[in-house]
């Protein structure tokens, strides 16, 4: 292995390791703008200028490889130079219109301002004037003016997504970012340009104006939108001196972005998973518990459900149809509280939508369809429970509805009305909520702590990013109410982790799945004892 | 003196290849390809000191035996020639291709024997259609008569001969950028290493020459490398070389002389003299518009690599540009920089930036406003340029930035001072 001196420290690293990537081994990062370790090596932003002894002028880090005996320098006054040297050419036709950019406090021309820039400019000239808002796909807006022409987003499309929508467009210092005419930029992970762009030149439609980031609350997470499990950042507003004229924080989900887990999704999440929050707010929430659909205590709608539930599971008559989004806790408490009042049958439901492409949409939008089936067994599907109800030998269903997607909340057969009575606990109004005898409403997925476990068999850790609504709870602390009010046995669970480990216990499956071993970019599990 | 590479210029049978023929042409072709191993032609052309036409004066012969001695079959070798001739003040390639293109193709054929080449792409540039339209014919008769295709002369190797039009770009004069434009991608040049010999177009071993460096090759084969070495400055500046001259002289044009011709000899006799016998010389731009200016007392020079090295400037393309003391530097200098401005690619930052802040810069001092630091602007601009950038076009752009403000500062300083022109020829349209 080669061993290079980067300012002065000695290490070894794998050949071809270029200086860059060698740099950060070492917690020094090389600034840089072009250079995306998810993209091929472009090389033109000439911001990772490094000093290497003996080589005629400078180098870019991110494309020369390190040699063995390499001394190379990244702070030495000729570097500094080229890099207050950039900065300044950066900035000359930048229109520095920080105040409305949506960049501002993630931004990467800011944080290298600070850095390295030269405090005032030498450029008298007029700026570069282009166009501010140019509406290039269904998710993205671009502003000509902001970008500095890394090529980025253009690597993205030709490299990733494979799906070439964008160029530079003229030449030289009149060369813009553009699409391809007759093209948009509508492939299904167009949002992840926005993330890529190191600057504000292109942004989210959705996210574009709505808040400043420094006023966001950033919680690691997993996106629940199918069974990869993409690993997520979920931003939330949490406005300190702004009230909003509803006299509350405004601590709802404002964006999601994807974080970086090499095992999962790398870099990237889709457009659907990105967007998901959007048709989470947009549904209707159930805002309070209901009994025969009014509004009712939720002392007294968890009595009613203890009742019913208690007496067809004593009389063998329960069914229990799970969404396969409902986090691993939850699952594991409700079934864990149902076999104390009797068993029931019990089926996870199957979210099946077009096919899995070559990056990382699944098919199966179940996130945690591979951690039901290890709790409730590969065979619980919710065909099983189908047939019990027309059978008649399920007269009571209990729905655990689904967290993310109301529009995915399993209907009856029309045999089944009126001859089943449903329990429902979820988010969401839905047909089977709005059916129910006991309607209780539980915590969305940005709202509770729980277990995900995607089709490779990962356990991943899933994050209350704020506040449930209203009286909405997390679905394992119901099944303790019910479970208390229906007189069985109530398990001392105080929090998610409590029924996390009464889980691994449990479910060998779960065995050493635990907060600590997931850490932030989860748990691989040996599937082949699973599924 | 015997005139080599421009023998046939006033000859027009050499147009067609029969004329060529029977003045020598093809001759060494022949020789190569029956009696020599490829090696040997290399070898040969190594031993001659050929180097390199286009600007950089590398070594021909060593830039070929870069290239791989074996060919794998799923990287074939290309040999590409430079004809994309677009350096301010050249104008000798042209000459060639427009008046003796088959000797242009002899020398790419030969070259791509030497590298054991699977095809020769002409890359012209698009303005140059009469040339196009030369060469083309020229290529249907080196075809026909078996000095291009399969089994050439019966050697048993073969070689495709492609022209290929440019479609205006300085830049994919870059040999890097011309191979991205071959490939019918945006003329960006690339990242070095790896070096075309290694990994060219299309991913695969490349040499690119230009059309005169290519030209120098038949006569070396037929002649000998002992010969070639007799014409010029041997051992480092030798060969017979194409000097373009324009600007403020009787008789612009091109000229053949040996390597090392001085200067003074090329304005003053072959160029009969200043334009203008009252108003002498000023400067001096010697190879092109990217290499650092003259002034006229350093112009005592012979025109070769070194002897110019010397003097902190470039042989270039030979595009010597004369100019008197009617010439106002500042104008000179911003129409230059318009030109880097116009073509600077865009692709990394430096350049793209900072092209156009110089001619900005440059526009304002000429028109009359300039402010008092904008020299040291424009100095510092220029040295934030050089050697930041992937190719040499941000180099080619401050240099020339640098050497006029250095060389002609108190003519720089008289514009932003007095809102006037030195040279007194013209009134400045400034306001502030």
């Amino acid at each position: 292995m080669p061993k290079v001196v980067i300012d002065g420290e000695v290490l070894e690293v794998a050949a071809g390791t270029t200086i860059l990537q060698a740099a950060l081994t070492v917690g020094r990062e090389i600034p840089h703008y072009c250079y995306h370790p998810g993209l091929s090596i472009a090389g033109n932003c000439r911001m990772c200028l490094v000093e290497v002894e003996k080589a005629p002028k400078l180098v870019i880090g991110c494309y020369s490889p390190v040699a063995d005996g390499m001394v190379v320098h990244t702070d030495s006054a000729k570097v500094k130079e080229a890099r207050s040297a950039m900065m300044e050419f950066f900035l000359i036709n930048h229109p520095l219109d920080c105040p409305i950019c949506d960049q501002a406090g993630e931004c990467r021309l800011q944080e290298y301002s600070v850095e390295h820039g030269g405090g005032a400019s030498r450029y008298t000239e007029p700026k570069r004037a282009l166009a501010k808002a140019v509406d290039i796909g269904r998710h993205v807006m671009l502003d000509q003016e902001r970008c500095i022409q890394c090529s980025r987003c253009i690597r993205f499309c030709d490299e990733v997504t494979q799906t070439s929508e964008l160029d530079f467009f003229q030449r030289g210092e009149r060369s813009q970012i553009g699409i391809f005419p007759g093209k948009r930029l509508d492939n299904a992970y167009s949002g992840n340009v926005v993330d890529l762009c190191p600057v504000g030149a292109l942004t989210l439609k959705e996210f574009r104006f709505k808040t400043r980031v420094w006023y966001l609350k950033n919680t690691p997470s997993i996106c629940g939108g199918c069974a990869r499990g993409c690993n997520v950042v979920v931003s939330v507003g949490q406005q300190q001196t702004m009230m909003t004229t509803r006299g509350q924080l405004d601590d709802r989900v404002k964006r999601i972005v994807p974080r970086v887990n090499e095992e999962v999704n790398a870099h990237w999440i889709c457009d659907e998973g990105r967007m998901s929050y959007v048709n989470e707010q947009e549904a209707v929430r159930l805002p309070a518990s209901r009994i025969g659909g009014a509004d009712a205590p939720y002392d007294a709608a968890i009595a009613a459900a203890a009742a019913k539930l208690r007496d067809a599971a004593r009389n063998g008559k329960l069914g229990l149809i799970a969404s396969p989004r409902t986090l691993s806790e939850d699952l594991f408490a409700w079934g864990e509280v149902v076999a104390s009042l009797g068993g029931a049958t019990r089926g996870v439901r199957q979210i099946v939508r077009g096919e899995n492409d070559a990056l990382l949409i699944r098919a199966d939008k179940g996130a945690n369809a591979r951690g039901a089936a290890w709790i409730f067994g590969a065979a619980a599907d919710e065909t099983a429970v189908m047939d019990a109800v027309s059978r008649g030998s399920a007269t009571t269903l209990l729905v655990l509805g689904d967290t993310l997607d109301p529009k995915d909340t399993p209907t009856l057969p029309p045999a089944a009305q009126g001859r089943v009575e449903v329990i429902f606990a979820g988010p969401f109004v839905s047909g089977a909520a709005e059916r129910a005898a006991v309607a209780i409403p539980s915590a969305s997925w940005s709202e509770a702590d729980g277990t995900y476990v995607n089709f490779e068999g990962r356990a991943q850790r899933v994050r209350r990013c704020h506040l449930p609504l209203g009286e909405a709870r997390p679905g394992w602390r119901i099944a303790l109410d019910v479970a208390a009010a229906a007189g069985a046995p109530v398990p001392a669970w105080g929090n998610a982790d409590d029924v996390l480990r009464a889980l691994a216990a449990s479910v060998k499956e779960f065995e050493g799945v635990t907060v600590e071993a997931m850490g932030l970019l989860g748990v691989p599990m040996p599937v082949s004892s699973g599924v | 003196m015997e005139r080599i590479l421009t023998r046939n210029v006033d000859n027009a049978e050499a147009l067609t290849l029969h004329g060529y023929e029977a003045s020598g042409g093809y001759r060494a072709l022949r020789k190569a390809v029956s009696s020599m191993t490829p090696d040997a032609v290399t070898d040969e052309v190594k031993k001659s000191g050929l180097r390199g036409r286009g600007g950089a004066g590398f070594p021909c012969g060593l830039k070929w035996s870069f290239m791989p001695k074996e060919v794998d079959s799923r990287r074939p070798h290309y040999f590409l020639i430079n004809a994309d001739e677009s350096e301010p003040g050249t104008f000798k390639d042209r000459l060639l291709m427009e008046k003796d293109p088959h000797l242009v193709l002899e020398g790419s054929l030969l070259g791509a024997y030497a590298i054991r080449a699977k095809a020769v792409y002409i890359y012209i540039r698009g303005e140059f259609v009469y040339a196009t339209q030369v060469l083309m014919r020229a290529v249907a008769e080196a075809y026909a008569r078996n000095y291009a295709g399969a089994n050439i002369l019966g050697s048993g190797w073969s070689c495709e001969l492609i022209v290929h039009r440019g479609a205006g770009a300085y830049i994919c004069g870059e040999e890097t950028a011309l191979m991205s434009s071959l490939e019918g991608n945006r003329g960006y040049p690339r990242l070095k290493p790896p070096f075309p010999a290694a990994s060219g177009v299309w991913g695969c071993p490349t040499t690119i020459n230009n059309v005169e460096t290519v030209a120098n090759v038949p006569f070396i084969i037929e002649r000998g490398a002992d010969w070639y070495l007799t014409v010029g400055k041997p051992p480092k500046n030798t060969g017979p070389k194409l000097y373009c001259l324009s600007g403020h002289v009787k008789r612009p044009g091109v000229y053949e002389a040996p390597l090392g011709l001085p200067m003074k000899e090329l304005i003053y006799e072959l160029g009969g003299g200043m334009l203008d016998d009252d108003r002498p010389l000023k400067a001096v731009i010697p190879g092109g518009s990217s290499v650092p200016v003259l002034r006229a007392e350093d112009c005592d020079v012979d025109l070769d690599f070194d002897s110019l090295a010397a003097k902190g400037t470039m042989l270039g393309s030979a595009g010597i540009m004369v100019m008197d003391q009617s010439t106002c530097m500042v104008a000179a200098m911003a129409r230059i920089a318009h030109f880097y401005h116009h073509e600077s690619c865009g692709q990394c930052t430096p350049c793209r930036e900072g092209c156009g802040w110089l001619e900005r810069v440059l526009n304002r001092i000429e028109a009359g406003n300039g402010m008092s630091q904008d020299l040291d602007l424009l100095l510092s601009v220029s040295n934030n340029i050089i050697g930041n950038t992937i190719c040499a076009l941000g180099d080619a752009a401050a240099m020339p930035m640098i050497s006029f403000v250095t060389a002609f500062r108190d003519e720089f300083q008289h514009h932003i001072d007095h809102r006037s022109c030195l040279t007194g020829t013209r009134a400045l349209q400034g306001v502030r």
